[in-house]
């Protein structure tokens, strides 16, 4: 029989700045958005002090009571470095495991033999001494049901961390309270809609006729009421999807007003979204470049956007080209911009793209050149070989005022010791 | 066309290399120090403490953290804030850290302090 495991990473980035940093461990911690802007993760002590998802830092500073707390600026690096390090452990141990998102793992546990509840309280021990991530694990019979039962093993500290709905007349009981909303899948609007009709817990959602479910919310609906049943319907996938389009689009740590800053800004989004290209062994054939003011802020208001079918490729050099010469009939003096970025879309893969008749690159020379790029940036840490096109001084790179070091990708930031 | 790094002392254009069947390629420090295993941090010594033990201060330490503690190990331990690196001293039921100087008097690790990893090896890059 199906059984699933849904194991995540209590505050996830909180956990990663706690882990490298014991002074941080008995302070009220959050992890601020790009630019320093929003609360996006809260240690347990700074959602004991009442703090927010999505709460701006501008406003907690202000707050006499809430000075005791300390914001870190994210540090997806060092994020993503934790988050490999918890798969790899989680891979010794499972041997089909889906990464759905940087601090959730799905885990296929239908072959673990003797108690679940104590492979799950060892998985959890492994990854907390080796990754130095706490974590909660959910346990049922598909996969909207672990993670249903991982948010549960999140509320209650009763539960040392592992809740386990196998039982189907535990999971009835639990049912009966439990909000449709709060369901993996089961998104606001759908809720309100429910909510409408008188459905508010899971047990008012799994009376009602599967046809009618398919008629309010499609097969998406249908699908949760299955699985929220124990009918297995969404299995591991174990493969990332292809990527439909890559988008770098940042809001700037200050509003930009000189063309050659906007031009170094567009530059750097397009080296960014040339790296992730060559990742995932792709090349694009239609960009877009954007840009526009601030909305929110009394600014005058310009917004502009173009796209353009390009010569299908992943060099950098040519990105840029393409981007800027979209972006130079956009460009209005007199603005003050804060926000640009570039999408790429009809991503296809290296090889097979047609045989053009007048390639304007030798892609030969062209795929040495970006290799050479990508491994001395591979060795030596992001940005260390970088078109000058991407500027010097790089003024208008997003604030981050209290970064913490790259503790495990960077030589020369990494965790310092005493000797005692 | 060539350029300089793809040369690897097999794919000579001249005389066949008597080595092209036995290239072994450079050892890779990574792999000896076993540094992209989850359980592998890299740690960088301050302070002179620990030089009788060998341990300079810019070392690069090798710490696992799945190995479990031992007595007379060296560790990196979270303590009241403060990242140590310290010996290891099992007594009385109770880690101690061991000074590594003659003189000063240790301290037992307490219970809300960290064990974070085992020192395992050691890089240092200037000698």
């Amino acid at each position: 029989m199906a059984m699933y495991g849904l194991i995540d990473g209590n505050s996830f980035y909180c956990s990663c700045e706690q882990a490298f940093d014991p002074a941080l461990r008995d302070k009220p911690v959050v992890v601020l958005s790009n630019n320093d802007g929003c609360v996006i993760a809260r240690s347990a002590l700074a959602k004991a002090v009442g703090i927010k998802m999505g709460d701006p830092w501008h406003l907690i500073r202000r707050r006499p009571e809430l000075s005791q707390v300390v914001a870190k600026s994210s540090n997806y690096s060092h994020y993503g470095d934790l988050s490999r390090r918890v798969f790899e452990i989680l891979g010794t141990h499972v041997q089909r495991l889906e990464p759905y998102s940087i601090d959730e793992t799905f885990l296929d546990l239908s072959p673990v033999s003797g108690d679940l509840i104590d492979f799950c309280q060892m998985l959890r021990g492994m990854v907390r001494q080796i990754a130095k991530i706490p974590t909660c694990v959910g346990i049922g019979p598909t996969k909207t049901i672990a993670k249903m039962a991982n948010k549960i093993a999140k509320s209650h500290s009763e539960l040392n961390g592992v809740c386990d709905l196998r039982d189907e007349a535990a999971r009835a009981a639990l049912y009966q309270d439990f909000r449709i909303g709060e369901v993996w899948g089961i998104g606001g609007k759908a809720a309100e809609r429910l909510a409408g009709s008188g459905i508010r817990t899971v047990a008012d959602f799994l009376r009602l006729d599967p046809r009618k479910v398919r008629d309010m919310m499609s097969v998406v609906g249908a699908r949760v009421q299955a699985e929220l049943r124990g009918v297995s319907c969404l299995s591991l996938s174990l493969m990332a999807p292809q990527r439909k389009g890559i988008a770098v689009t940042r809001s700037f740590g200050m509003p930009i007003t000189d063309w050659g800053t906007m031009r170094e800004a567009v530059a750097s989004y397009a080296t960014r979204a040339g790296e992730k290209l060559r990742e995932h062994g792709l090349l694009a054939s239609t960009m877009t470049v954007l840009l526009h003011t601030n909305p929110h802020n009394g600014d005058p208001w310009y917004s502009n956007q173009r796209s353009a079918r390009i010569e299908a490729t992943n060099d950098t050099t040519s990105l840029i080209g393409e981007a800027i010469r979209m972006l130079e009939p956009m460009w209005r003096a007199g603005f003050r911009y804060s926000k640009a970025g570039i999408m790429l879309g009809e991503l296809i893969d290296v090889g097979s793209q047609p045989v053009s008749l007048f390639p304007t690159k030798d892609p030969v020379r062209s795929a040495r050149a970006m290799a050479a790029l990508d491994v001395v940036n591979a060795r030596f840490g992001r940005d260390t070989l970088r078109p000058l096109a991407t500027g010097i001084s790089r003024s208008w790179t997003a604030k981050a005022m209290n970064l913490s070091p790259h503790y495990t990708t960077r030589i020369g930031e990494i965790l310092v010791g005493t000797a005692y | 066309m060539s350029f300089a790094g793809s040369f690897n002392g097999g794919n000579t254009t001249g005389f066949a290399s008597p080595a092209a069947d036995s290239l072994e390629g450079p050892i890779d420090l990574a792999e000896i120090l076993d540094l992209r295993h989850a359980n592998r941090y890299p740690v960088r010594v301050s302070g002179e403490a620990l030089i009788e033990r060998g341990i300079l201060p810019g070392d690069i330490l090798i710490a696992d953290a799945a190995a479990p503690p031992a007595h007379g190990k060296v560790a990196i331990v979270m303590v009241h804030g403060e990242v140590l690196v310290a010996q290891l001293a099992y007594r009385g039921g109770e880690w101690w850290l061991r000074p590594g100087r003659m003189g000063d008097v240790g301290q037992v690790v307490p219970d809300d302090a960290e064990i974070w990893a085992i020192v395992s090896g050691l890089v240092r890059t200037s000698v």
